[in-house]
């Protein structure tokens, strides 16, 4: 077979893979369009999510043989409606509302039933009950049923506060300098690189990095591998398959195909990564992803896709609708699914025993790896990396021709999807 | 052998407990036109798959256009028994992809689908999707992604079937067209007319193994005619009374379409000689010995294993036909 007939017929069916899942309205919009408004209303968030609260205005009762609480209230009240306030620029989600409350200092504890009464008719913000005790008092907040939960939280904060201010005036002891001294204390931690320059440390920052790299890679090698068992099902479906086996060899076809896929994983990872790398630019954190990370992702991302790509498009030749794929994906989806669920553990412990065995398993392995070496905390031995990129050479090798063999037999096959042992017999066969 | 487009020697395929073809070798020379017939299931897409490289024989040897078809895919149109367009591509879009699959240039490929969808009917569908078409205008569409890169060799599985007459019709003379531009074709169909009407050889597979390869002149010889025609000059009916008691003939019945009745030889008995029996017993306007056609051909060559239907004759005899 001539070899530039070859290549021609690979790229003829490389582009037309690509072009009609890339250029396609479908995958403007839910690959890129959609992700590209979700992260330009990142912004915007705040402002479309910001909801007005009613300010807190009215009168706190304070029932309190003892008379030792409402003061301390009074002063802890404008304290914790600021703290509040300061929690919501901090958020920026809601917007700030007034506080002004009246604290009412009753000694008769008989007159309770007579504030609850009040409190039922909502004429009252909050009716608070002291019990006196050899600590300190102690009380207990009540607040009608339509009290909003911001308020609620003001309240309860104060009512901490006062209580705490009680206690430690009945002990005889400055409140307002204990709490200075007691006060959080701000320190800020610099990463020094090797050549000695010092940036600002973000520790969850750098654990949510390895996270999302192998998410990218994960979304981008499975868009594309879902287009391929899908486009193939088609084919089959639809008795085009014969024409193309008329015009092209089995080996041309899958490899255009595979070739067409992995241009549409590419633009997604570009896509979300660079989208990822932006914005990370724009918050001045670029650091936390250093030029090996993107060297790596460039070694496994090949990996991951042929990996995903051959099980895919096997399963794809091998049966005649989606449903019956559901059967076969299960086992692949499932080792697959591994790194999701053991992230965690594996970015907290990169050099662990799970982290390190679960490297060389396929098919899970390219995605453990990226999650290894992209976490900050432990670098992974060089021959430990570079020995799981031999493995998994080897594998993508190994799933790549059963998956030929298996994609020349199945294309042709109709009826009912065959067993675990038929698929063997596939690969066995002549 | 420099003439000799296909060659199969002792080709041999089986799936699972089923052998699908048996031992079949044949050759076809350039510029011919080949009818491969054969029942249902006979293993005749198996072999063309086969000739195609689709599928990989079991033992024997297979040579197209000098070599493997793999390497002159090129130089091969094909038409699947089983038809498929991507249904959400635009006509010629779908043209456009096969033509650079088979190495023609985009302005090549335009020129000619353009005058393709003209000659073969289909003006005015190239921005139409594949999925908003007939199933006879994707079978037109098909047909013209097999011919688009003019290839020497054109295989056709069932090409005519599912069409209507006119189409049929069309297709046909498309057909007849690029034969005598000598383009070499190999078809199977189970349109006897069709046939007989293009082919110059024919190869008939039964159970996966050859039962005929002849040209259609040797066909004719070999296979001796063995239905007379004979017009009566008075009445039908008295014709036919007279005929019940004309010896050397096995049975007789009125033809509407011929008008005239079909009376059949008895086997081992000189034609010629029954022919005489009826001329003497009747007077006729028309007498004649009609030849044995194709579909006699397959009927008798596979016909023990296919549905036969007992119908009766105009005088009530029964009579046995095979479909």
């Amino acid at each position: 077979m001539s070899e530039r007939g070859a290549t021609r017929r690979i790229r003829a069916i490389a582009w037309r893979e690509f072009r009609y899942t890339a250029l396609t309205k479908g995958f403007l919009i839910g690959a890129i369009i959609l992700p590209g408004i979700m992260f330009a209303a990142i912004p915007l968030l705040p402002m479309l999510m910001s909801s007005k609260s009613a300010p807190l205005i009215g009168r706190v009762v304070v029932i309190d043989p003892t008379n030792s609480l409402a003061q301390s209230l009074e002063m802890s009240l404008p304290m914790s409606a600021q703290k509040s306030l300061e929690n919501q620029d901090n958020s920026s989600i809601s917007e700030p509302f007034k506080v002004e409350l009246t604290v009412e200092n009753i000694s008769d504890t008989a007159r309770v039933e007579e504030f609850r009464a009040q409190l039922k008719e909502s004429s009252l913000r909050a009716l608070i009950i002291v019990t006196p005790s050899a600590d300190g008092p102690a009380a207990e907040l009540l607040v009608p049923s339509g009290a909003s939960p911001r308020h609620t939280t003001i309240l309860e904060s104060a009512l901490r506060e006062a209580v705490t201010r009680a206690r430690v005036t009945q002990a005889n002891e400055n409140y307002d300098r204990l709490s200075k001294l007691m006060g959080r204390s701000a320190i800020e931690t610099r990463r020094v690189s090797p050549e000695g320059n010092e940036s600002k440390e973000n520790a969850q920052l750098r654990m949510l990095v390895p996270a999302g790299f192998m998410f990218l890679l994960w979304i981008a090698v499975f868009t594309s591998g879902n287009y391929l068992l899908t486009s193939t099902i088609e084919e089959k479906s639809s008795r085009v398959m014969e024409v193309l086996l008329s015009a092209a060899s089995p080996i041309e076809l899958l490899t255009g195909k595979l070739v067409g896929q992995a241009g549409v994983a590419g633009v997604m990872l570009l896509m979300y990564g660079g989208v990822g790398l932006a914005g990370l630019g724009a918050a001045a954190m670029l650091d936390v992803v250093p030029l090996q990370h993107l060297l790596w992702m460039l070694v496994w991302f090949p990996l991951a896709y042929f990996t995903v790509a051959a099980i895919m498009v096997s399963i794809g030749s091998a049966v005649s609708d989606l449903r019956e794929a559901q059967s076969l994906i299960g086992p692949a989806m499932l080792a697959l699914t591994i790194p999701l669920m053991l992230w965690l553990p594996i970015v907290e412990s990169p050099n662990g025993m799970l982290a390190t065995i679960s490297s060389f398993v396929p098919p899970a392995a390219p995605f453990v790896m990226i999650l290894r070496l992209t976490a900050a905390n432990e670098p992974v031995p060089m021959w430990q990396a570079l020995l799981a990129v031999f493995v998994n050479v080897l594998t993508v090798a190994a799933i790549l021709w059963s998956g030929a063999r298996i994609f020349r037999v199945g294309v042709l096959m109709q009826g009912k999807p065959p067993s675990p042992m038929e698929l063997l017999r596939w690969i066995k066969a002549r | 052998m420099k003439n000799i487009v296909i060659q199969l020697a002792n080709v041999n395929k089986r799936f699972g407990a089923l052998q699908a073809v048996r031992n079949v070798s044949f050759e076809i020379q350039r510029g011919q036109v080949c009818g491969f017939l054969g029942p249902n299931g006979a293993g005749k897409s198996t072999t063309i798959r086969m000739v195609m490289s689709i599928l990989l024989p079991d033992s024997g040897s297979i040579t197209v256009l000098g070599g493997s078809a793999l390497d002159a895919k090129d130089r091969i149109g094909y038409l699947p028994e089983e038809r498929g367009v991507y249904r959400k591509m635009r006509v010629a879009d779908f043209l456009r992809f096969i033509a650079k699959l088979k190495g023609i240039s985009r302005n090549d490929a335009d020129s000619r689908i353009r005058a393709w969808l003209e000659r073969v009917e289909l003006p005015g569908v190239s921005q139409k999707r594949c999925e908003e078409l007939s199933k006879g205008m994707q079978q037109k569409l098909q047909f013209i992604a097999s011919v688009l890169h003019e290839p020497p060799l054109l295989i056709l599985d069932e090409p005519f079937s599912g069409l209507d007459p006119v189409n049929r019709r069309l297709l046909s003379s498309v057909v007849r067209q690029l034969k005598e531009s000598g383009t070499t074709i190999l078809f199977s169909t189970h349109q006897m007319e069709q046939a007989e009407d293009l082919c110059d050889q024919v190869l008939l597979i039964h159970k996966g193994e050859k039962v005929l390869d002849e040209t259609m002149g040797a066909i004719h010889g070999r296979f001796d005619p063995r239905t007379i025609l004979a017009e009566p000059a008075n009445s039908i009916d008295v014709a036919a009374a007279a005929l019940e008691h004309v010896s050397n003939i096995e049975s007789f019945r009125w033809s509407m379409e011929q008008k005239a009745f079909e009376i059949r030889v008895t086997e081992g008995v000189d034609p010629q000689l029954a022919m005489s029996n009826v001329m003497r017993a009747t007077p006729l306007r028309r007498v004649e010995l009609q030849r044995a056609t194709l579909d006699d051909v397959f009927v008798k060559l596979v016909g023990g294993s296919v549905v036969e239907i007992e119908t009766a004759d105009k005088t009530g005899k029964p009579q046995v036909n095979h479909v």
